[in-house]
């Protein structure tokens, strides 16, 4: 299954597979792979692989390059498909025609699937779907995936084994048809594809610019490579635009046949979505809404949520003492209570922030909103050398860095992928929350000052994140990733009422994954931190918790750390602190709670705070300054503090040299900063 | 007219943005938006700037 960019090809899998999915990687490429399964008239099961959305054969990404050398049968993962199912917006028609047009020339059965009718027919648009098939030889089926219309006949068409092999009227054009037939033989001869697909693919690769090659796929045979050079320097000699004339060739062809097959209302008026736009993205208007939107996205986020994490917080806080009445005490029952039910009790408290952002993604992207916003951002973005396509991923990144990170994959500049990478982290994550909120705590004693405090506090961290994601975005760009001037082409979708049913959906989808996180990773670095914080065990068994987390193995690593972090105000229990919540920041909270012997009654945060406060170093000085505090929510801005963030890094980047990279900077510029600002800090007697 | 880089001339022209497209400006001033082909497509600076284009007669449309 094949189609542009926001042609409905997702909806309409969904509709044809349901939950019969699988969803997986191409092997050795970071571009998802998946396939569907469902059952023909007669009942055979068929597989349906949804490729990757394109607007050419001609790839410009990784996720291009799939589609392409899926179809061409170069990719030993996958075999060559037996037919194309080709879904195209009905409401423009002629650019996605080009794709199908590119796709004709492969010689493999297609079916065209004109989605979208009902916007069609709404805007006036006829489209003759019987000259369309008489004309191309294929069959068309008008459909509207969202409303489940034209599905039957559809699968009736795929379960045909009589599927008609496309008539496709179009002449390869003079100037290039020498080129395509010398690289024609070979590609058949040397290569052994078929003749179709050798034409095809002759055509792509004379018309290619640096066209993205991907790893997983066949490449070229010596004397095909050797033929294809040849007619490039030719080209290049005789300084011909064989680009230029093969797309106009095609346009030409499609054009012609849409006069035969279109009728449109006259004038072409701007459309609904044209005039919204010209409010939603001026220059005044549109940085209002857009200002509003991230206001509200951020109140929900920070006040709203607040409700259901309360619950949650209770309820895990019930079964922990409910854990406490049944077992009798010893070492079975701290690691129940305090490992396993304490850290990852101390994750899924952030649940329902998550969901709150990813609904409010959700729902951008579902009305199209987001593609906006992108477009509106471009140009501060463009200060720091990135385009507006590096916004969607960084504003999923307030949630959690691991979804901002995987959402890098529509960029296609790979420079800029990168720095968009590399710098999402530094975005505050939900997962900072907790341990702001402990500090501010900490800092600011209750009742005393008005809540604005806190907030004022709190949004300067994110400032200082999100400031400092810019910066070092500006410097990569300017050192290590030096290219050109980004050049950006966004397609905006048209404006659709949101769709409910599919945002809960995908918030089911990815909640789930957090969870599984949480119950996987986090549930085993909590039983691993319980083991380090429990043995040795003290030789007095009567011994305190402190001091009994003093002689554990935890212990000893923070003793070592100590020197290193002494020089910001931070003594070996903050130390043991830092190391655990590497595997995660809010880790970071439920290790103080364990090194300072907090009873937790489960209530709020207040006993740790309380414990903090009392906190000395051996001297008598108190541990958690005010300075101190802040030193620390600093050092969480900055430094790279989390295993599934390096984990997803690796992956999208094929190599350890990122991720390490990553962790330097991040926690280099970190210790800098606090370094400073504790010593100047100290200088001027705070 | 389309200057620039190859890749992304010809994925403009691929778009539909080519020497015979028509183009109405929607909004913007350093990233724009414009309609081709009834499908809406924004440009950032750079990118505008390799595109030539020509107005229309007045009364024309
Ligand atoms: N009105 C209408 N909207 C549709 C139809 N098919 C898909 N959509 C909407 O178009 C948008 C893009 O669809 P999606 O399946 O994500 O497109 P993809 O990018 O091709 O996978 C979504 O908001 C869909 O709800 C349709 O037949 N009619």
């Amino acid at each position: 299954m094949v189609g542009n960019p926001n042609c409905g090809k997702t909806t309409l899998f969904n509709a044809l597979t349901g939950l019969r999915q699988k969803v997986g990687n191409y092997p050795g490429v970071t571009v998802e792979k998946k396939i569907g399964e469902c059952y023909s008239q007669h009942g055979r099961p068929m597989k349906i692989i949804d490729l990757p959305g394109a607007y050419s054969l001609a790839a410009r990404s990784p996720d291009e390059a799939v589609l392409r050398d899926v179809l061409f049968g170069r990719r030993e993962d996958t075999p060559q498909p037996d037919r194309v199912i080709c879904v195209l917006d009905a409401t423009n028609l002629e650019r996605n025609l080009y794709l199908v047009h590119q796709i004709l020339d492969l010689g493999r059965p297609v079916i065209l699937v004109l989605n979208m009718m009902d916007l069609a027919v709404k805007a006036g648009l006829r489209i003759d779907t019987h000259q369309l098939a008489a004309a191309l030889g294929v069959v068309v089926i008008a459909c509207a995936a969202v409303k489940g219309e034209g599905l039957v006949e559809l699968k009736l068409a795929m379960s045909r084994s009589d599927l008609p092999l496309a008539r496709h009227r179009w002449d390869v054009p003079a100037p290039i048809a020498p080129a395509v037939a010398e690289l024609q033989a070979s590609l058949s001869d040397a290569d052994a594809q078929s003749p179709l697909i050798a034409r095809a693919e002759a055509l792509l690769l004379l018309t290619d610019f640096e066209s993205v090659r991907i790893a997983g796929s066949k490449p070229l045979s010596a004397r095909t490579a050797a033929v294809l050079a040849a007619w490039q320097q030719r080209c290049a000699r005789e300084e011909s635009n064989w680009s230029g004339t093969l797309i106009r060739s095609r346009y030409d062809a499609i054009n012609t046949l849409c006069r035969e097959v279109l009728r449109r209302p006259r004038p072409p008026e701007l459309s609904g979505s044209d005039r919204l736009d010209a409010v939603l993205v001026h220059s005044i208007w549109g940085w209002l809404f857009f200002g509003f939107v991230m206001a509200a996205l951020f109140f929900s986020i920070f006040s709203l949520a607040e409700y259901p994490m309360n619950w949650i917080d209770a309820h895990i806080a019930a079964l922990s003492r409910g854990v406490k009445n049944i077992l009798p005490p010893g070492d079975l029952r701290d690691l129940l209570t305090d490992g396993v039910i304490g850290g990852v009790g101390g994750i899924v408290v952030f649940l329902p922030q998550i969901l709150i952002l990813f609904f409010f993604v959700g729902l951008l992207e579902s009305t199209g909103y987001m593609a906006r916003a992108a477009f509106l951002m471009d140009r501060p973005m463009s200060k720091v050398g990135l385009h507006g396509k590096s916004f969607i991923p960084l504003l999923g990144s307030y949630a959690c860095a691991i979804p901002g990170i995987m959402a890098t994959r529509t960029i296609e500049n790979a420079k800029d992928r990168l720095v968009t990478i590399l710098i999402a982290p530094l975005m505050s994550c939900s997962a900072r929350l907790p341990v702001y909120l402990l500090m501010i705590a900490t800092l600011l004693p209750a009742a005393a000052l008005p809540a604005t405090w806190k907030a004022g506090l709190m949004l300067l961290m994110y400032l200082l994140g999100t400031l400092g994601a810019f910066g070092f975005a500006w410097l990569f760009k300017r050192t290590l990733f030096k290219s050109a001037r980004p050049l950006m082409i966004m397609e905006l979708p048209a404006y659709q009422p949101p769709r409910l049913k599919e945002i809960l959906r995908q918030m089911v989808e990815r909640s789930w994954l957090f969870l599984k996180n949480a119950g996987t990773i986090i549930l085993g670095i909590s039983i691993v931190l319980w083991f380090l914080t429990t043995y040795p065990k003290h030789p007095d068994p009567k011994a305190s918790a402190e001091a009994q987390i003093a002689v554990s193995f935890a212990g000893q690593a923070g003793h070592l750390l100590e020197p290193v972090i002494k020089p910001l105000g931070f003594d070996w229990r903050i130390g043991i602190g830092l190391v655990t919540s590497f595997a995660a920041r809010e880790v970071f909270v439920s290790s103080m709670s364990v090194i300072f012997g907090v009873q937790d009654n489960g209530e709020d945060t207040l006993p740790v705070r309380d414990a903090l406060r009392a906190a000395r170093w051996p001297n008598g000085a108190s541990l958690f300054t005010p300075l101190v505090c802040i030193t620390l929510m600093v050092y969480y801005v900055f430094a790279m503090q989390c295993m599934s963030t390096i984990a997803v890094v690796k992956r999208e980047t094929n190599s350890w040299r990122w991720p390490l990279f990553q962790i330097a900077y991040m926690t280099g510029t970190a210790w800098l900063v606090c370094f400073a600002i504790y010593q100047i800090g100290r200088a001027l007697d705070y | 007219m389309i200057n620039g880089d190859d890749g992304f001339a010809q994925r403009l022209r691929e778009m539909g943005f080519g020497e015979a497209a028509l183009v109405t400006k929607i909004s913007g001033r350093t990233t724009s938006l414009c309609q081709v082909n009834g499908t809406r497509i924004a440009l950032n600076h750079n990118a505008a700037m390799a595109i030539l284009v020509e107005a229309l007669p007045a009364g024309v449309r």
